[in-house]
């Protein structure tokens, strides 16, 4: 479904991304890992369009999205959420999904749109304002919420469990591990935590300085000597 | 022709020193405080009506005015940093309107006090045609250049060496920085507004030594400020300066080609080229996207 | 919302009351007229600052060109007057098409680089002579005509028309204020590229948002043109015209559809009934002081602030306890 070919992004002096290269397929579940500043977010800009990178292709269905804008590339189909939640100002949560649902499938569905409040508990606070009333769970679930509402085809999840104490962590963890079965698409995870990965991608990529260092199974990844290197021992500044 | 030509350029040189003493202190204050000041113009026309007072009332060379000219300007000044201060949501924007409003409660009241006659100097001295090999000029133009130069190379010196002067430099370039430096952003935007008032009035004064003054000449100011620290990007003021000298220069052609008419004109159109294709001026350093 | 009741109430009093009381109190029917004017640009710049995101100081620039544009096709073409003041506002709207560039800068930038674009054109106009009269300006610009056996050159079908069209931008904007283009719109200005990610077209949206600003505002300037029958340069392209509707709109609440118009017809009708009496020349420092007392004290304007208080005066008077719930 997306296969990004050698993508490189340097911002002056510093290389963020280099020689990026993999494929996502239909309804995969992919986990990128890889220690802070190794540019895991860099390349979710990448493929959202909020980053222009300086250098490769990004194949999305067979559609070169480098060339589209970022809202574009919501109507085809790339899905993403933001680290720290950035949930739609002066509207409420339900105006939050419809103003996602609208502007990235073209029209509004009530139905849909109660599915994805109760899929993601937000059912009491759906006519709430988004951005006063919600705990931080809840804004995660937001972003994802409003990313489901456009019909990707690809989520792309930045730290979604990151912030959040032990028991909404379990609690989201179920949900995110029902989205790829219930809505059948592609995702792809950032985290921190080895252990979320492991159970919810059977594949897994690391990111280094930039560099994809490794892609293969949990088990086959974090034992690969280069992977925990990089975790403990690599000189970072 | 090119006699007329070259005569053009000196003219244009000359305006362009004094509009550099306009656009100085709007370029400071956007800088360190990254606020237009649109009442800036109205400083400036106040100084100039202050030099007209002098003159007027008490049949003495506008020069005399500086003194009272710096006190009024750098009240006003310090007036303008204490209001936008209090201003607590959407700082920039609501700045804008503020100053705005500034700029026309000080015009109207301009407006009351003098009347809406032009005015301009009869001082013989400040009038008096030099002619300096095959250009020539008023005094006052003369005088004035050398006023700009050595407040541009005051203000040099002054963000150079002097603590509060970097100070400013700090803030401008990095605000938060320069806090966990120890310097106080507040009070260093007070000193940059003073500073600005100081620049408006020798430039007020100056004004009325070299053209007319009216009421409404004070938003004409005010853009005329603007559109320099446009084009010479933000954090340079040597930049102001020679942005100053284009423009001058340039409406000073267009006067000698063209008309007079138009001459506004010039001004506004290469600030438009400017904003769309240099958006960081001509020497600017950080960048303007919003 | 209350207003939904009172719809009727202000039909009413606009088209009969205040037609039947007034229409022969030429003086009181004239400031009329112009308070609504200015509530027209008032509504069409909260418009832009509003759902567009963006401060302009320069409205003047599309009230000029729609006036001339209007008086130009009415004089030199033989257009009608009523489609030719819809074309002033088309022309307002093509003007801002130069505008557009200044869309992607921040805040000030726009703002300034709108009022650059007023004096442009009134420089442009003062030296195209032969199409706009040049400073001399036009006169004899046609009055509306008869319609229906209604004279509406007259003072009162001047008010009518006017009427009509304040409202019908008050629809308009109350139509995309409550739809999902109006709730990206509100969600754009604290970022775009939260709205992007979710298919947005922040762009785009921005751009229809300046044209519509502009058009309406071309449409009250030519409206404008055929009521005063005269136009010059420096009347057309007046900061005047900026100026008042920023004051009527921050007065009224600029972030309310009624907030503008209110604003207009009362700073409007005070400055000229009693500023002006007071300080003949210069009785507009009297509306700096009130913005510059306004963006301290009430930025949101102060009928918003008289109604908070109302509502909260209601409410402990009720012992009603605060909406709970919110994380404050």
């Amino acid at each position: 479904m997306l296969t990004l070919n050698n993508i490189t992004v340097q911002f002056g002096g510093l290389i963020a991304l280099k020689g990026v290269t993999f494929t996502i397929r239909d309804e995969e579940v992919l986990g990128l890992v890889g220690p802070n500043g190794a540019g895991k977010t860099t390349l979710f800009n990448v493929i959202s369009g909020l980053t222009r990178p300086t250098g490769g292709e990004a194949i999305f269905n067979k559609i070169n999205i480098l060339n589209s804008p970022m809202h574009k590339r919501a109507r085809v189909g790339i899905g993403r959420t933001f680290q720290i939640p950035q949930p739609l100002q002066e509207l409420t949560v339900r105006q939050n999904l419809q103003v996602a649902q609208r502007f990235g499938t073209g029209k509004v569905n009530q139905d849909k749109i109660e599915e994805i409040l109760n899929f993601l508990h937000l059912e009491d606070k759906a006519d709430r304002d988004a951005v006063s009333s919600l705990s931080l769970s809840e804004l995660k679930a937001l972003e994802v919420g409003k990313a489901l509402a456009t019909e990707p085809q690809l989520l792309l999840l930045d730290e979604v469990l990151a912030g959040l104490e032990t028991a909404s962590k379990r609690a989201f963890m179920k949900t995110l591990s029902e989205l790829n079965s219930k809505y059948r698409i592609s995702i792809l995870i950032i985290e921190h935590d080895i252990e979320t990965i492991s159970n919810m991608c059977p594949r897994v990529c690391v990111l280094n300085y930039g560099q994809i260092i490794a892609d293969g199974t949990p088990k086959e990844v974090f034992s690969d000597p280069e992977v925990i290197k990089s975790y403990t021992g690599g000189a970072h500044d | 022709m090119s006699a007329l030509i070259l005569q053009s350029l000196y003219s244009g040189l000359l305006t362009g020193g004094y509009y550099a003493l306009i656009a100085l202190g709007l370029a400071l204050v956007f800088s360190t405080v990254k606020i237009i000041n649109l009442a800036h113009g109205e400083m400036v026309l106040l100084a100039a009506y202050m030099a007209y007072v002098m003159e007027n009332s008490f049949a003495t060379n506008p020069v005399v005015a500086m003194p009272l000219a710096l006190v009024i300007a750098s009240l006003i000044a310090v007036i303008i940093y204490f209001l936008i201060s209090r201003i607590k949501k959407h700082r920039e924007l609501n700045s804008l309107i503020l100053t705005y409003g500034i700029g026309i409660i000080l015009t109207n009241a301009i407006l009351i006090t003098w009347s809406a006659d032009i005015h301009s100097t009869s001082n013989e001295a400040m009038q008096k045609p030099i002619t300096i090999g095959p250009f020539s000029s008023m005094t006052s133009e003369l005088i004035f250049l050398g006023v700009s130069m050595l407040m541009v190379a005051a203000l040099w010196w002054w963000l150079t060496r002097s603590w509060y002067g970097r100070a400013v430099r700090a803030v401008s370039s990095n605000r938060d920085a320069a806090k966990l430096m120890g310097i106080n952003p507040q009070n260093t935007e007070l000193v940059a507004f003073i500073v600005a008032g100081i620049l408006a009035s020798f430039a007020g004064v100056a004004l009325y030594c070299t053209g007319v003054i009216q009421p409404s000449l004070g938003t004409a100011l005010t853009t005329k400020a603007f559109i320099i620290t446009v084009l010479a990007g933000i954090g340079s003021i040597p930049g102001v300066l020679i942005g100053s000298v284009l423009i001058g220069v340039a409406e000073s052609l267009t006067v000698t080609l063209y008309s007079s008419a138009i001459q506004e004109l010039t001004g506004m159109v290469l600030f438009l080229l400017v904003l769309f294709v240099l958006p960081n001026g001509l020497f600017g350093q950080t960048r303007r996207r919003g | 919302m209350k207003l939904r009741h009172s719809i009727p109430i202000i039909l009413v009093v606009l088209y009969g009351v205040v037609p039947l009381l007034l229409q022969h109190n030429n003086y009181i029917m004239s400031i009329l007229v112009a308070s609504l004017t200015i509530a027209g640009i008032a509504l069409a710049w909260s418009l832009l600052g509003n759902l567009g995101g963006m401060v302009s100081f320069g409205h003047a620039a599309f009230f000029g060109v729609g006036s001339y544009t209007s008086a130009i096709l009415t004089m030199k073409m033989g257009v009608p007057v009523f489609p030719a003041i819809l074309f002033g506002g088309i022309g307002a709207a093509i003007a801002s098409i130069a505008v557009l560039p200044a869309l992607r800068l921040a805040g000030p930038y726009f703002a300034l680089a709108i009022l650059a674009y007023a004096n442009i054109f009134r420089i442009l106009a003062t030296e195209f002579t032969s199409l706009t009269g040049g400073a001399g300006g036009l006169l004899g610009i046609p009055l509306f005509p008869e319609l229906f056996g209604f004279n509406f050159g007259s003072k009162l079908g001047s008010y009518l028309i006017i009427t009509s069209i304040v409202l019908i931008f008050a629809v308009i904007y109350r139509m995309i204020r409550t739809s999902y283009h109006g709730f990206a719109l509100l969600a754009m200005i604290e970022g775009e590229d939260s709205t992007r990610v979710v298919g947005v077209n922040s762009t785009f949206l921005k751009a229809m948002m300046l044209f519509l600003s502009a058009f309406m505002t071309g449409i009250i300037g030519a409206f404008n043109a055929h009521y005063i029958n005269f136009l010059e340069p420096d009347y057309a392209f007046s900061g005047v015209w900026t100026m008042i509707p920023i004051v009527a709109a921050i007065f009224g609440g600029y972030r309310t559809l009624t907030g503008p118009i209110i604003g207009a017809i009362v700073v409007y009708t005070v400055d000229q009934l009693i500023f002006k009496a007071l300080i003949p020349s210069g009785h507009q420092i009297i509306l700096g002081a009130l913005l510059t007392l306004m963006i301290l004290f009430a930025p949101d304007g102060l009928i918003p602030l008289f109604s908070k208080k109302l509502s909260w005066a209601r409410r402990v008077k009720e012992n009603r306890s605060p909406q709970t719930g919110h994380i404050c």
